[in-house]
């Protein structure tokens, strides 16, 4: 499902946030992506995103070279994608039904089809009460769960998180963890960066180690 | 199709609904940025009409040593009504430049008795097009009539036209030149106000890029609101134009005018105000449009 070969990228001439970095993911793996900060877990995401181009390597993802790739197409990619991040990106002005809808309306689906999908996302992560609560109405955890609707409602093939449990509590930390594996039990292929070590305890799967750019361990426990 | 279109329309209405005030300030800067354009225009137009008053003076008057037979005049005639700089050409006869004469001294006219009729030359009044009132026009003119070699004299006024052709181009590098100072100053004025409502809604654009929406798809939304803004910025300054014009222009202008020969002061004209509208629209979009490339970044 994901592919890079020898990647490096650089934001500055004399730093390099990752060097020579090569990785298979399979479509449906689960991968903990970790190291401290600054090893280039973000970036590595970037780049699967299409938010950044590499300096020099290939990246493939779902049989797509995205290093080739011209820019009117990343939006396509994107659309095969789920992303979740640290701080939920979402949007402060619109309600939680108007937030998980907008990945169905950018893809021009019909209303009727928007409204089911919509409900049956926000019922998944358990917050079909809270449709129509606006994001800072609700706790951290829940505008997480939140955002992993909207990340799930378009039935992505990837899904990626950046820190999704960074900002909560563990308890609150263990229910997002059950939304990603529920997720990849159902064939979405999960890359989810922390560095929480005992959410990796916890939920054993395979891990990549990050240091200073540079691939330094890749086993499945 | 429709559905998208919809969609978009729905958008726009809810983001104008949803930042009231940024809408207003956008509004409210290109309605200020095209009132001062269209009181500029107002200035001008008018300032054009005192040049056309002018110009209707410029004719070139040919005067003869003897009255013509009346083939020969006709060919004269003829040969300068070909001429395409010429409008029009009136043969002033000894009887009738005496009577004009006459007319002119009103209560004086009786310091004409005694005087022969026939004391004045016989004239040709050569009448140039509206847009071809100028030196080279009436230059033009003057060869012509030289090579008819019974002419007294040709009176047409070489160093009032030299000024008024001077006048006039200065009226129209100046109004190209301020008109496009102030249009180019409303547009960065709009587009860093778009730019404002824009950074307000900048989470919501980065949330639509990562989830897959097209650069086009972004823009639209926000393309279609400047357009509006800009609209409504436009015909918000063709009324308060209207109202500075009632209020002062009209009575501020119209003396100055009075004393150039021009009887009344004018508006825009419809067209004008049409144009007006649209540029207002254009601002908006050109605004939107040159604010959306920094944001909108795939």
């Amino acid at each position: 499902m994901i592919q890079l070969y020898n990647v490096c990228m650089s934001y500055q001439k004399d730093a390099s946030a990752l060097t020579d970095f090569s990785l298979k993911v399979p479509k449906g793996d689960f991968l903990y992506l970790t190291g401290s900060s600054g090893a280039g877990k973000s970036t590595l995401l970037k780049l699967l995103y299409g938010a950044e181009k590499p300096s020099r390597g290939q990246i493939l993802v779902n049989g797509m070279n995205i290093t080739r790739m011209r820019s009117w197409r990343i939006p396509l990619l994107r659309r095969k994608i789920g992303i979740v991040f640290q701080d939920f990106k979402l949007i402060s002005t619109r309600t939680l039904f108007e937030n998980v809808a907008f990945p169905l309306e950018v893809q021009g689906k019909k209303r009727y089809e928007i409204s089911n999908k919509v409900y049956q996302a926000l019922k998944h992560v358990g917050l079909q009460g809270k449709l129509n609560r606006l994001p800072l109405q609700l706790s951290g955890g829940e505008q997480q769960r939140a955002a992993i609707a909207r990340a799930l409602v378009t039935d992505p093939l990837i899904l990626l998180a950046d820190e999704p449990t960074g900002n909560l509590d563990d308890d609150v930390a263990n229910d997002i963890m059950e939304l990603f594996k529920g997720a990849n039990a159902r064939g979405t292929t999960v890359v989810f960066a922390t560095h929480d070590r005992e959410m990796i305890r916890r939920f054993p799967r395979r891990i990549v180690v990050l240091d200073k750019g540079r691939l330094v361990e890749d086993h499945t426990p | 199709m429709l559905q998208t279109i919809g969609y978009f329309i729905r958008r726009v209405g809810r983001n104008l609904r949803q930042t009231p005030v940024l809408c207003s300030a956008a509004i409210g800067t290109v309605a200020v940025a095209l009132m001062i354009i269209a009181f500029f225009g107002i200035v001008v137009i008018n300032v054009q009409q005192v040049a056309r008053q002018w110009s209707r003076e410029i004719q070139v008057v040919a005067y003869f040593d003897r009255v013509p037979d009346a083939g020969k005049l006709q060919g004269w005639k003829a040969s300068l009504k070909n001429l395409e700089e010429v409008q029009q050409v009136h043969f002033v006869s000894r009887e009738e430049a005496f009577k004009r004469f006459q007319k002119r001294l009103g209560d004086d006219a009786d310091l004409l008795e005694g005087v022969e009729r026939d004391f004045l030359p016989a004239s040709l009044e050569i009448v140039l097009h509206e847009e071809r009132r100028n030196k080279a026009g009436v230059e033009a003119v003057v060869a012509r009539l030289r090579q008819i070699g019974e002419l007294q004299d040709i009176s047409y006024e070489p160093e009032w036209l030299e000024r008024f052709d001077a006048f006039v181009g200065l009226l129209r590098v100046g109004g190209f030149v301020f008109g496009g100072f102030l249009l180019f100053a409303a547009l960065f004025i709009v587009s860093n106000t778009i730019k404002l409502t824009l950074y307000a809604r900048r989470e919501e654009i980065e949330i639509m890029t990562l989830v897959g929406g097209t650069p086009l798809f972004i823009k639209m939304p926000f393309l279609l609101e400047g357009a509006l803004q800009g609209l409504a910025g436009g015909l918000l300054a063709l009324i308060g134009a209207w109202a500075l014009f009632s209020l002062m222009l009209r009575e501020g202008l119209h003396g100055v005018l009075v004393v150039a020969g021009v009887d009344g002061i004018l508006f825009l004209s419809a067209t004008q105000q049409a144009i007006l509208a649209a540029g207002g629209l254009a601002l908006g979009l050109v605004g939107s449009l040159l604010s959306l490339r920094k944001f909108v970044r795939i």
